[in-house]
C-alpha cells in the first residue's frame, strides 16, 4: 500500500517556510527596491506610484560626498566595520585559545558570560551600557577614573565635543564588540574541540611547553575558521544596526558619530526624516553588498562539498 | 556540532592557570560590573555603580513598577494591569514567534535532511544567503507592505489583531533561516532505520516524520523553540516599528523612557527593576540549560 502522494512531495514539507520566505524576504526586497525609485515620504502610499528614476540614487550620492553629515556616516561605518571586526575575530581568537586550555567548568563560566551580551534583550543591554557611560559621578565609569583620580569631574563620554569622534566611536566599537565576539570564540573553541586529544598529549610527552601548543598546534589549525569568521562577521557587521540604535536613541553616543550605513537605511526610514526613497536606495546599495559577501562566505565554506547528502533516499 | 572527547587534563596547570584565569577575570570586569549595576540598583535606592556607593537594601522599586509609579515624583501614570499587558504583550509576542518558527522550521528542516530534490543544494545555499541577509534593507519593504495592506484592507477594529500577527511572523521569518539549520544539524545525526521501517509499512513522510523522527530530536526541538522564544522576547525594533504606542511591550516601554536621552537620577532604580525583570528569562536559560545552549550554538550561531 502506497502513502498518498503530496505526504511524500519535498514541496509539501517545504511550503510553510517557503510562503514565509516569499511573504516576508523575496516580496519585501523587490518593494524596497522599487520604492528606491518612487519620491515616497512619511509613508504617504499614493507617492508609490510615481516613478522618478535615479533620483533618490543621485540624492544619497550627493548626500555621502557633499553632505558633512553623510561624510561621517562613511567614515563612521568605515571605523566601525575595521575596529569591531578586529576586536571579534582577534578577541575570539584569544578568548576561545583562554577557556580551552584552561580547567572545563572555570571554562564554561567564562564561555557562559560572554555569551551573555549576545542573548541579553537589547533594551536591556543598552540599559547596562546607560549607566556605565552615564555623564553624572554616579555613572559606572565615572565613578571608577573620579575615584582613581584620573580624572577630575564627570564626562558625557559619548557625546562630549572635545572627546569626539574617537570616544564615540570607541564606544559603539566596544558595546559591539561584547556582543559579536562570542561568535569567534564559539567557532574557534569548537574547532579546538575537535583536535584528537591524543595529539596535545603527544605534544606534552615530547616536552612542548603550552605557548608551543598554542603556537604550533592550535592557531595553525584555525587558519581557515580564522577566514570564514572574518569573512561572516564582515558581512554582519556592515549590515547591523539595533545596538546602534539603541546607543545613538538614547544619547549615549553623539547621533552622527554612531550612525553607520545601515543605522542611517533605519533612522531615514523610521525616525523623524522619514525618506522612505533614500533610505530604500541606501538600502540596495547595502543588499548589494551583503548579497556579494554571502557568496563569497558560500565559496570559503565550501558549501557543495561540506554539506551532507540526505539520509533516506528511497 | 561539538566533539565530545575532551583532554584528561586542561592544558594550563598551577601558575599558568592561575595566570589565564586572571587575564580572563580582568577583561572581564566591563562585563561583570554593568550586569551587577543592574541587578544590584534594582535593589537599591541609588545606583550602584561602584564599589564605593552606600545604598540600602530595598524592593521599593520592584513594588514602584508593578504600581505603575513610573515618574520622578513617584505619580501613577500606569495601572497595575498597563503594566502586567506591557508582560503579557511581551509573552504574546515570544510565544507566537516561537510558534511559528517551529511550524515553518521542523517539516523544511526534514525535507533537507532527509529528501532528496535537484534544487536541495540551491534551497540550502539559498537559506545561508537569506539568513545574512541586511534586515534593514527588509524592514523597509516589510513595513511598506504592512502599513499599505493595514490602510487598504484592515477596517479599523481589527487593525491591532494584524499588527500583533504581522509582527509576529515577520520576526519568526527572520528566525526561520537559522532554525531550519539547527534543526537539519540534530535530524542528520537520526538514523534512518527507524523512518525506513514505517515508510516500509506503508507510512507516508509525514508519518514517519511524526512517529519515528520527533520523538528522537526533543532537544532539537527545545533548542529551537526556545530560541526563537527568546529572540521574539528581546526584540525591540520590530515591536517598536509595528505595533501601535499604545501596545508596549518591556522593550518599547524601557525605550520610551530613555528615548532622548535626558533622565533624571532617582528613577533609574525603578528603570533597572523594569530591566531586570526584562532580563530574567535569558538567565533562567542560561543557569537551566547550559549544556544545550553550547551546543546549539557551535551549530548554528547568529553573526
Amino acid at each position: 500500500m502506497r502513502a498518498s502522494r503530496t505526504l511524500n512531495n519535498p514541496l509539501f514539507f517545504l511550503l510553510p517556510a517557503l510562503l514565509l520566505i516569499i511573504v516576508f524576504y523575496i516580496i519585501p526586497l523587490v518593494i524596497t527596491t522599487w520604492v528606491s525609485f518612487t519620491p515616497l515620504r512619511n509613508w504617504r502610499i499614493t507617492l508609490l506610484s510615481k516613478y522618478i528614476g535615479l533620483e533618490n540614487y543621485r540624492d544619497l550620492f550627493y548626500f555621502i560626498t557633499h553632505d558633512p553629515d553623510g561624510i561621517l556616516v562613511l567614515k563612521t561605518t568605515v571605523v566601525f566595520v575595521v575596529f569591531t571586526l578586529i576586536v571579534n575575530v582577534l578577541g575570539g581568537l584569544l578568548l576561545a585559545i583562554a577557556t580551552y586550555i584552561i580547567e572545563e567548568k572555570v571554562s564554561l563560566t567564562f564561555r557562559l558570560l560572554w555569551l551573555l551580551p549576545r542573548m541579553t534583550p537589547l533594551a536591556v543591554f543598552g540599559l547596562i551600557w546607560y549607566y556605565f557611560f552615564y555623564g553624572s559621578p554616579q555613572g559606572t565609569l565615572n565613578a571608577f577614573l573620579l575615584h582613581l583620580g584620573l580624572i577630575d569631574k564627570p564626562y558625557f563620554w559619548g557625546t562630549d565635543p572635545r572627546l569626539l569622534p574617537w570616544s564615540a566611536w570607541a564606544i559603539i566599537v566596544f558595546v559591539n564588540g561584547l556582543v559579536g565576539v562570542s561568535y569567534g570564540m564559539i567557532i574557534f573553541y569548537s574547532a579546538f574541540k575537535s583536535i584528537p586529544p591524543e595529539l596535545i598529549t603527544a605534544a606534552k610527552v615530547d616536552g612542548a611547553s603550552t605557548w608551543q601548543i598554542i603556537r604550533h598546534i592550535l592557531v595553525p589549525m584555525t587558519r581557515w575558521h580564522l577566514v570564514f569568521v572574518t569573512v561572516w562577521q564582515l558581512l554582519s557587521l556592515v549590515t547591523s544596526y539595533t545596538h546602534l540604535f539603541v546607543l545613538v536613541d538614547w544619547r549615549i553616543v553623539d547621533k552622527w558619530h554612531g550612525t553607520t550605513w545601515a543605522l542611517f537605511v533605519f533612522n531615514e526610514a523610521f525616525g523623524d526624516v522619514k525618506n522612505q526613497g533614500l533610505a530604500a536606495a541606501a538600502a540596495v546599495v547595502l543588499v548589494i553588498i551583503g548579497v556579494l559577501l554571502g557568496l563569497v562566505t558560500l565559496r570559503i565554506m565550501r558549501f557543495s562539498q561540506t554539506t551532507p547528502e540526505p539520509k533516506g533516499d528511497l | 556540532m561539538m566533539a565530545r572527547t575532551e583532554l584528561e587534563e586542561p592544558l594550563a596547570t598551577g601558575m599558568e592557570a592561575v595566570l589565564i584565569v586572571s587575564l580572563l577575570l580582568l577583561a572581564s570586569i566591563p562585563l561583570i560590573l554593568a550586569y551587577t549595576t543592574l541587578i544590584l540598583t534594582s535593589f537599591a535606592d541609588t545606583i550602584v555603580s561602584n564599589p564605593w556607593v552606600h545604598f540600602h537594601f530595598t524592593i521599593d522599586n520592584w513594588i514602584a513598577f508593578f504600581r505603575g509609579e513610573l515618574s520622578t515624583t513617584r505619580a501613577r501614570i500606569y495601572t497595575t494591569s498597563q503594566i502586567l499587558w506591557m508582560i503579557g504583550n511581551t509573552i504574546i509576542v515570544a510565544a507566537g514567534v516561537a510558534l511559528v518558527v517551529l511550524a515553518g522550521s521542523i517539516t523544511s528542516a526534514y525535507a533537507y535532511s532527509r529528501m532528496k530534490y535537484r534544487w536541495r543544494m540551491g534551497a540550502l545555499k539559498l537559506l545561508l544567503l537569506l539568513h545574512a541577509f541586511p534586515g534593514v534593507a527588509l524592514i523597509v519593504g516589510v513595513y511598506t507592505l504592512y502599513y499599505y495592506t493595514l490602510v487598504k484592507y484592515v477596517s479599523l477594529q481589527h487593525r491591532l489583531l494584524y499588527s500583533f500577527v504581522f509582527v509576529i511572523f515577520a520576526r519568526a521569518s527572520l528566525e526561520l533561516p537559522m532554525s531550519i539549520w539547527i534543526l537539519k544539524g540534530f535530524f542528520d545525526r537520526v538514523p534512518w532505520e527507524l523512518e525506513w521501517a514505517v515508510i516500509v509499512d506503508g507510512g507516508s513522510r509525514w508519518t514517519a516524520l511524526r512517529h519515528a523522527m520527533l520523538p528522537l530530536v526533543k532537544p532539537g526541538i527545545a533548542a529551537v523553540a526556545i530560541f526563537a522564544f527568546l529572540a521574539g522576547w528581546e526584540d525591540l525594533i520590530y515591536v517598536m516599528v509595528f505595533l501601535p504606542p499604545q501596545a508596549k511591550t518591556l522593550a518599547t516601554f524601557i525605550e520610551g523612557q530613555l528615548a532622548g536621552g535626558s533622565l533624571e537620577s532617582s528613577y533609574l532604580p525603578i528603570l533597572a527593576a523594569a530591566g531586570t525583570l526584562y532580563l530574567l528569562p535569558t538567565i533562567l536559560f542560561f543557569v537551566f540549560t547550559q549544556r544545550l545552549l553550547m551546543e546549539t550554538m557551535s551549530g548554528g550561531v547568529k553573526g
